[in-house]
Order: structure tokens, then C-alpha cells, then sequence
């Protein structure tokens, strides 16, 4: 008997043993060759925007950190940036850098999560658990400065909620140092690991064409090339910290993954540098937000996140519409990185990859 | 006969993504540009794309107008680059029949504005059909 090849239209999700969250993406494959591949959203949808609308801005910041569990502290940053640009409110130096130190640890536990999922679903669970451990001390340090692990409400317009405590500060320092150690030999593991290499290598590429024409960005843009995407570049403490972008080229799954542990490294530096330049002085300069219209970006873990925002002259959030980079990350990933991919079983590592967060998408 | 159980009508769903204020700006300005009802519109695009390309759409369409002043005409008048690549309404084979066409009628010497104009009336044709 003849065997043929034929065309089939195979469904992945909504449920998926490696997937955080529910999608459900539909390949068209001939064989085991992915031909295209559509996603399908809906299983979780919050609507928090429409619910944003019309609340006062002390209600909606807590609501912004909300879209997201796991990039919580980005959406609050950005929330409230957005309106001390409205209303012109200063912020103190030592608030501004205290800011940076949480979100960038933020950051940290959302690409050591990224990773983790990546290593859980090519079946190097070792180093996935590694990770997850890693993932909770930084947590850990989290909680210990803003009083959360998510959800954190640590910033408020005009500064931070709470100040660093110098035996916190001691903690952190000490802290990072055991990061370092620890995510430098992960991410030995990972770039010299064979198998690894088996099922990440030259998997899932994204061109940098095919990066700019989906508006990729974050570590998937930053990973096809692309450097000057990153928000931080733009923001004015992150220029006196001297913050420069890591960027790679292949643009395959294996870039992605590294590009995340090179920015954890990364974080680590920039966390350092804060601690060393920390000012004495007020964590608070006051500000009632007021009446005003704006579209404000900035660097969340996965990419450039944007708030589109109007208030009025009591801070009531007239108008809001959210943009956050997980649209444009899996929409590249699946018009584009699993487009041509040869073996459907690299479809769940491609698109975790890509970092999908579905809360954010179906915000 | 049982119906698959994912298999769903995903009509409203894409319709709650095209309402939210970026979307609707977008839409409306498309719609002027070609010549074509918006309601028109919005059921093309939902026809077309899936969620996760129509929840991209704004960013996509911001990035392809910026590319769209920057080229030569005919294409930037027709939205060559912007509506194959960035909002993928046309087909790319299609599209480069309608340059042609326009190429060609500017070439009798035909004006670029009624060359242009009888090129969107193809994108229109292309749309409502």
C-alpha cells in the first residue's frame, strides 16, 4: 500500500499541558510540516478596560496591575508615568531609581518564568526547576522591598509607596550576587547543552523583515536583530543608568531564550548600579493628577507596552485602550515563526518562545 | 450531525476586538481612504483575519502609514506597501495588477489622481465582492 501525505488542520489548545494559559492556535500541516497556523482567543477575556472607564485614577492603577499577574508591576509604572506626564508631577531621584530596581526585578522573575516554560516544554525539566527556584528568590526580594510578590502597588504618582531599608538593601546586594553565580551557569547549561541545541537551534526563525512587518518587540524583536526597539532607551533614568540593549541575530528559539537570560544578567547590572548610586533624600514629591490625553510607552518584560489615556480635571480616566507587546509577539510568532516549521511537535516550544502571555492579549 | 466542540462562531468576539477605540479610529480612516461603508469594512476584515491579527491590526497599520510616505507614487496614493503587507486586505498579486493598471494609464497620460482613483476602484471592487 501507497502511503500518502496529507493535508491536516490540527488544533493545539485551548488546553495545553505547556501552555500558562489558555489559546488555541490552528495548524494547517501537511505531514508533520506546519503550512500556516491561526490563533483562536476568547477563553479568557476580562474586559478591563471597558471597566477602567470612568473610574477615578486611584481605582484604575490598581486595575492596571491587574491585566497582567505576572508583568504587574510594568502596568503600574506605565499607568502612572502616563499621568505625572499629564499633570507635570516631579519625581524624586531616589524614587525614580527605586522604581527601576523594582521593575527590573520584576523583569527577572518574568524571563526566568519564560525560560522555565521554555526548558519545561522541550523536557529539560531540570533545568526548568532550577529556574522556578531561581524565579522564587527573586520574588522573594521583591516581596521584601514593595511588601508582594504580585500585584505590588508600589508605585504612586509622584514617587514609590515605601523606602529602601539599608538591611533590605544589603539583602538585595547579596542577593544579586547569588543570581549571578546561578543564572551564569544556567545559561551555560542551556547554550552548550546538545539536546537543547537539538530542539532550539535554527527552530522557529523569525526574520528580521518578518520581526518589523508583525511589530515584534521585546526579546523576540530584540533577538532577530533588532536593538533600538527597547522603550528603556527612551526613558530618562534608564539614560543616566547608561542602559544599552542586548540584541542577537539568529532569531530562532534558541535567541530568544538567550536574549532572556542575557537581559536577566542584565537586570542584575542595572539593579547593582542603582544600589550604588542611590541618593539619600524623599521617596515621595506629591502630585494630584488632573485633566489631560496621552499615548505613553514603556519596556515591559516582553516588549513595548502602551497607554492610551484621558482624564479629566478630577483624574477620572476618561478614555483608555491598552496595547500591550504580547499581541504583536504572538502574532508574529504564529503568522510568521510557525509558518515553514518541519515537525509539529517544535509548534508548543516555538510559541512558548515567544513569551505568550493570553492575560495581557485578552486584557 | 454533532457539531466539533471549538469550532465556534467567533463573529462577535472579533467584532468586541474592532470596537475598542484604536481599532474603530482605524477602521474609519481605511474605510475613507479606499471609499468603502465601514460596516462594509469591518465585516471584511473579520472575514479575513483571525483574533490575533485583528487585535495587532493598529500597531500594524500605525508602522505601514509611516512606510507609506516614504515610497514613490503610485504606490504611496494606492497604500501598495500598507495594505498588503502591513493591513493585508489585498493580495499582493492583485495589488501589483492595480499598480500596473495605474502605471499603465499614467503612462497614456491619463492624470495620476483619476489613475489613482480608478486603481481604488478596483481595491473597492475587490472589497465588496
Amino acid at each position: 500500500m501507497t502511503k500518502r501525505t496529507v493535508d491536516v488542520s490540527i488544533p493545539v489548545g485551548p488546553v495545553h499541558p505547556c501552555w500558562k494559559e489558555p489559546a488555541r492556535v490552528k495548524c494547517e500541516t501537511r505531514g508533520e510540516f506546519v503550512l500556516s497556523a491561526e490563533v483562536e482567543l476568547g477563553y479568557m477575556k476580562k474586559g478591563i478596560e471597558r471597566i477602567m472607564r470612568g473610574r477615578p485614577w486611584q481605582e484604575v492603577m490598581f486595575l492596571a496591575e491587574r491585566v497582567c499577574g505576572i508583568c504587574s508591576v510594568i502596568h503600574n509604572m506605565v499607568f502612572i508615568e502616563a499621568l505625572e506626564k499629564i499633570s507635570a508631577i516631579p519625581v524624586p531621584e531616589r524614587a525614580a531609581l527605586l522604581r527601576v530596581i523594582v521593575n527590573e526585578l520584576d523583569r527577572m522573575q518574568s524571563h526566568i518564568l519564560a525560560n522555565f516554560s521554555y526548558c519545561y516544554t522541550i523536557e529539560h525539566e531540570t533545568l526548568g526547576m532550577y529556574l522556578l527556584d531561581t524565579r522564587e528568590r527573586v520574588m522573594d526580594e521583591l516581596e521584601r522591598i514593595t511588601g508582594a510578590r504580585v500585584t505590588c502597588a508600589y508605585i504612586v504618582p509622584g514617587g514609590v509607596r515605601f523606602d529602601l531599608r539599608p538591611e533590605d538593601a544589603l539583602h538585595l546586594r547579596a542577593g544579586m550576587d547569588a543570581l549571578e553565580r546561578d543564572i551564569t551557569r544556567y545559561m551555560g547549561m542551556f547554550e552548550h547543552g546538545p539536546l537543547i541545541a537539538l530542539r532550539s537551534r535554527g527552530i522557529g526563525i523569525l526574520t528580521r523583515e518578518a520581526a518589523r512587518e508583525a511589530c515584534a518587540v521585546g526579546p523576540t524583536a530584540r533577538a532577530s536583530g533588532i536593538p533600538d526597539i527597547d522603550r528603556r532607551l527612551r526613558h530618562p533614568t534608564y539614560q543616566k543608568l547608561g542602559f544599552a540593549p542586548v540584541s542577537r541575530e539568529e532569531g530562532d528559539n534558541f535567541a530568544r531564550i538567550m536574549v532572556r537570560f542575557q537581559e536577566v544578567l542584565q537586570s542584575i547590572a542595572l539593579i547593582r548600579k542603582c544600589l550604588d548610586t542611590l541618593p539619600e533624600g524623599p521617596i515621595r514629591g506629591g502630585g494630584i493628577p488632573g485633566a489631560g490625553e496621552i499615548a505613553y510607552s514603556g519596556e515591559a518584560p516582553r516588549g513595548e507596552l502602551s497607554y492610551f489615556i484621558k482624564t479629566d480635571e478630577a483624574g477620572r480616566v476618561v478614555e483608555i485602550s491598552i496595547q500591550t507587546p504580547s499581541i504583536m509577539n504572538i502574532e508574529a510568532c504564529c503568522h510568521y515563526m510557525l509558518k515553514g516549521v518541519a515537525s509539529l511537535a517544535d509548534v508548543p516550544s516555538t510559541f512558548v518562545s515567544s513569551d505568550p502571555c493570553i492575560a495581557c492579549t485578552e486584557r | 450531525m454533532r457539531e466539533p466542540m471549538y469550532e465556534k462562531d467567533l463573529t462577535a468576539m472579533k467584532y468586541a476586538i474592532l470596537e475598542s477605540r484604536r481599532h474603530d479610529g482605524m477602521v474609519r480612516e481605511i474605510a475613507a481612504d479606499i471609499g468603502v461603508p465601514q460596516l462594509r469594512m469591518r465585516r471584511y476584515l473579520m472575514d479575513r483575519f483571525d483574533m490575533l491579527l485583528l487585535e495587532n491590526l493598529p500597531a500594524r497599520y500605525e508602522q505601514g502609514k509611516k512606510m507609506r510616505e516614504g515610497s514613490p507614487e503610485p504606490e504611496r496614493a494606492l497604500g501598495s506597501h500598507l495594505y498588503t503587507r502591513a493591513v493585508p486586505i489585498i493580495d499582493e498579486g492583485t495589488m501589483g495588477q492595480i499598480l500596473e493598471g495605474v502605471r499603465e494609464m499614467v503612462r497614456k497620460g491619463i492624470p495620476l489622481d483619476q489613475a489613482v482613483n480608478s486603481g481604488k476602484e478596483r481595491m473597492r471592487k475587490e472589497i465588496t465582492a
